[in-house]
């Protein structure tokens, strides 16, 4: 049974005053999602995901077509007791402690005495809140109140989790940390539901994406699928290049780029031996200082699913 | 059940901890006491404004509260998306508003017992220290038990009060909710007048809808006996227990309405 | 280089407010000393007659929101102070026009403040100068009372303000007569109302309405009105012996005594006789007759009325 089925969901809101027009947030979204993937939802700001999110939450209501949670509909209560969800930019009370915040989401999961200091206390080591926890929630600076958001959307050992935006706010041991925590749960066999406006999170976390571009799904798929993984080329960093050995270079390279201090950076075709090269260079007296793959990113599809969209919608 | 008590524990907390409120029942506090310098003004009538001014503190600075933390903890909590995290969890939205006027209503009455503990030790003092001949001329004692069906009525009252701030902030912003409630209060306290309009009127339209006007909105004046308790005058039992129940209903019905409100509504 | 155009050099640490704050008292000095000079020559506008914003009770009452108590005790203090203070004035006759107007306003807001009728009673009765001499402002305000509340005491101040201030013993009775007839009020009303018939004006009438005032009311201000009445009752009682005393030693003496030296020794006194608050009193040289010292607090003295023609006898219910 898939965790997520998402079936032709629209939303649309009415703007203006004095006469109110529908705009589209979300239209005739489908997808699903199998019980353990960790799912990536993509897409630039304004595409609707947190939108997306929101009708699964039952915050919204849709406009037309249904979702189905663990094979039960949204807003079921028997399925919010088995999953999770961190909102967009948190904010949760100014004057209750982290502490007496997920004290009370466990006692409304239904956890009671004993129980419930041991998961709170074991969800905020988690997720890395020390002796803070006691402190009141508006003395938090933005990462710490990710933390807690975290902490709260895990609380309950969810089965499907459902993240907007997981990393905004912090910095980058925060990042690793909360990427670490996403493959723990996904190693536990929770299914996690994501979505980022950064790539290279999705690049190393999900197994599969989908890209959401102006209310609409774009692109979906295995991530070994859409991303090729061709060859494109090679990137060669070279350091004492004799202008001699430079413009022989030339002849089959793609380009070569000044760096500072003298270093150079290569590019070569698919097509090239980088063992050939890499000996031309130690005969000619230059030194290597890195050689990497060039391959399509998730970034080179996302700008190009995304700009085709936006071209379609503009007519451009 | 549970769960209602468990939202309202959270709203209890949270509300208790704010500050407004504290210095609300300060002011009101700090009234009071001074209350006894004001009575020197008056030509023997030292205990009478004492009471006077007591249950007014206790009743205005009471409304004060009630409007604030009725929209503070339901437009502030919509608006700063707290009540995302918190409806994602098994609890319907029914339980919400419940729990939360429940919560509002605790803290209400704590910061009220606070104001009337204030009052009380005011009145002894005045007891304590008056003469026999002055205090025989008393119309009632200084510690009057009446006094307390005033502050009993007042905070029904302000239930009232806090039930339509908990509604309007069901779907509009803090500022328009705590204008539309001081509104529909101050309304309240003229709702007497709008009996006397019929007798004015001729155009059957605006009798009809004068009437009403005066049966929806809520009739407060009722929950002021105020000048009764301070002279010491009995009100008939019978009287308060019609107004307490007017009150329940009336707040049920606001309950009902925020919760069918909220129910239906989409958070951007 | 001022203080302003050289600060001090950049530093880490906090920078000081020293010169700031030591810039602040002369800057207060300077606006308490610009309020001095302006308050001595200019003085604040007042306008003629006092200013009352709201005149009708019911409009007050109706914008007053469930604090029509707490209202009606400010316009009281409003009153006293007002009432007070034209007392007190020197610089002005008194003029006490808010006076009704304020005490319409109390009562109005709080139907039961007993004390403001009673005030009224007493207050806006009283004779011009030292009072409005106001008595049917006094019976309008009593008699929305009764209306209101039913009170016996209302009623007999009404009777009194016929008595004492309008003298018309007939509409006094009638009034303490209505304020037997409330249940609960004192047995004393009844033969007050009798009395009032047969010897209104009768000194010893006034007395006992004065007597009962004194003993019944429980304010401090209605009891030391009583007690002043009383004295300048007992002050007439004492010159009337006094002046029919020194009749008498005129018509043997054949002329008027002219001063205390001579009357005092014929009359067997030991110094000057003076009055209960400790004025002497005074013989006019010319007439003969004997008064109150100008400085006593007594003055001036109730006018008697002449003596009513013989009533034929009402039986005394």
């Amino acid at each position: 049974m898939p965790a997520i089925e998402i079936e032709e969901l629209s939303k649309d809101f009415l703007t203006g005053f004095w006469r109110p027009r529908p705009y589209r947030a979300l239209d005739r979204l489908t997808l699903s999602v199998d019980e353990g993937e960790v799912f990536g939802f993509l897409g630039p700001n304004g595409a609707g995901k947190s939108t997306t999110l929101k009708l699964l939450m039952q915050l919204l209501y849709p406009t037309s077509g249904s979702a189905r949670i663990l094979g039960r509909p949204v807003g079921d209560l028997a399925v919010k007791q088995r999953i999770g969800f961190l909102p967009e930019n948190p904010y949760f009370y100014d004057h209750l402690t982290a502490e007496e915040l997920l004290t009370y989401f466990a006692r409304l999961f239904g956890l009671r005495g004993a129980e419930v200091a041991a998961r709170v206390g074991r969800v905020l080591d988690d997720v890395g809140l020390g002796a803070e926890r006691r402190l009141r929630l508006r003395q938090y600076s933005k990462g710490m109140i990710q933390r807690v958001g975290l902490a709260q959307a895990l609380l309950n050992e969810p089965d499907v989790v459902f993240l907007d935006e997981p990393m905004s706010g912090l910095d980058p041991l925060g990042r690793r940390h909360v990427r670490q925590l996403m493959l723990r749960l996904r190693d536990r066999g929770a299914t996690v539901f994501f979505s980022s406006h950064i790539l290279s999170d999705a690049e190393s976390l999900c197994s599969r994406v989908g890209i959401l571009a102006q209310g609409r799904l774009v692109a979906s798929g295995r991530l070994s699928e859409i991303l090729a993984f061709e060859l494109r080329g090679w990137d060669v960093v070279v350091a004492h290049l004799s202008d001699e050995l430079r413009a022989r270079l030339a002849a089959h390279a793609r380009t070569i780029t000044a760096l500072s201090h003298g270093r150079y950076t290569i590019e070569l075709p698919p097509e090239a031996s980088p063992e050939a090269f890499l000996r031309e260079l130690a005969d000619g007296g230059a030194q290597v200082v890195s050689l990497n793959p060039l391959r399509e990113t998730l970034e080179d599809y996302f700008v190009q699913s995304v700009g085709a969209a936006t071209a379609r919608e503009t007519g451009l | 059940m549970r769960t209602i008590a468990l939202v309202a524990g959270a709203v209890f907390k949270e509300s208790v901890r704010d500050r407004v409120p504290y210095s609300m029942v300060a002011f009101a506090v700090l009234l009071i006491a001074a209350s006894y310098l004001i009575s020197q003004l008056t030509a023997g009538q030292d205990l009478k404004i004492i009471k006077d001014l007591g249950l007014a503190a206790i009743s205005w600075f009471g409304l004060l509260i009630a409007i604030f933390i009725g929209i503070g903890l339901v437009s502030k909590e919509v608006e700063r998306r707290s009540v995302f995290a918190l409806l994602s969890k098994p609890l319907t939205r029914g339980q919400f508003i419940l729990g939360k006027y429940a919560g509002l209503v605790f803290t209400l009455v704590v910061n009220l017992s606070a104001m009337t503990v204030a009052f009380a030790v005011v009145l002894a003092y005045m007891d304590a220290v008056a003469l026999p001949e002055v205090r025989a001329g008393w119309p009632a004692p200084a510690l009057d038990p009446r006094l307390l069906t005033g502050v009993l009525l007042t905070v029904a009252e302000l239930m009232i009060v806090t039930a339509l701030a908990l509604f309007f902030s069901t779907f509009s912003s803090p500022l328009l909710s705590a204008l539309l409630t001081f509104g529909l209060w101050v309304a309240g306290h003229f709702n007497q007048d709008l009996r006397n309009f019929e007798a004015v009127l001729d155009v059957p339209v605006m009798v009809w809808l004068a009437r009403g006007l005066y049966y929806l909105l809520p009739n407060l004046a009722p929950f002021n006996v105020r000048a009764e308790v301070a002279h010491g005058v009995d009100v008939p039992t019978g009287d308060v227990l019609l107004t307490l129940a007017y009150a329940a209903v009336y707040i049920a019905v606001l309950l009902v309405a925020s919760i069918a409100v909220f129910r239906r509504r989409d958070f951007k | 280089m001022t203080a302003l155009e050289n600060p001090a050099p950049p530093t880490a640490a906090r920078p000081s407010v020293a010169r700031l704050l030591a810039v602040l008292p002369l800057l207060l000095a300077a606006a308490v000393g610009l309020q001095v000079v302006r308050d001595r020559d200019r003085r604040p506008f007042e306008p003629p007659a006092g200013m009352l914003w709201f005149r009708s009770g019911e409009a007050v009452s109706r914008m007053a929101l469930g604090y029509e108590a707490i209202l009606a005790d400010i316009y009281w203090m409003r009153a006293v102070v007002y009432y007070g203070g034209q007392r007190l004035m020197t610089t002005a006759p008194p003029n006490y026009d808010l006076l009704y107007s304020l005490l319409d306003l109390v009562t109005t807001l709080d139907p039961r403040f007993n004390i403001a009728y009673r005030f009224g009673a007493i207050f806006l009765a009283e004779a011009y100068p030292s009072g409005p001499g106001r008595p049917d402002q006094a019976i309008a305000l009593l008699e929305r009372g009764i209306e209101r509340t039913g009170r016996w005491e209302y009623m007999h101040d009404i009777g009194f303000v016929y008595y004492w201030w309008l003298r018309d013993y007939p509409k006094a009775a009638e009034w303490f007569q209505r304020a037997s007839e409330v249940s609960g009020s004192p047995a004393w009303l009844q033969p007050l109302a009798a009395t009032t018939l047969a010897a209104g004006g009768d000194r010893r009438t006034s007395r006992q309405i004065w007597e009962r005032m004194l003993t019944d009311s429980d304010t401090a201000w209605l009891k030391s009105n009583a007690e002043f009445r009383l004295m300048q009752l007992d002050a007439m009682d004492v010159l009337d012996r006094l002046n029919a005393l020194a009749q008498r030693y005129a018509d043997r003496e054949g002329r008027v005594a002219q001063s205390w030296q001579t009357l005092g020794p014929a009359l067997g006194l030991r110094g000057v006789p003076v009055d209960p608050t400790g004025v002497p009193f005074v013989i006019n040289p010319t007439t003969g007759r004997i008064s109150l010292g100008s400085e006593s607090r007594l003055l001036p003295l109730p006018d008697e009325p002449p003596p009513p023609p013989a009533l034929p006898a009402r039986p005394v219910p």
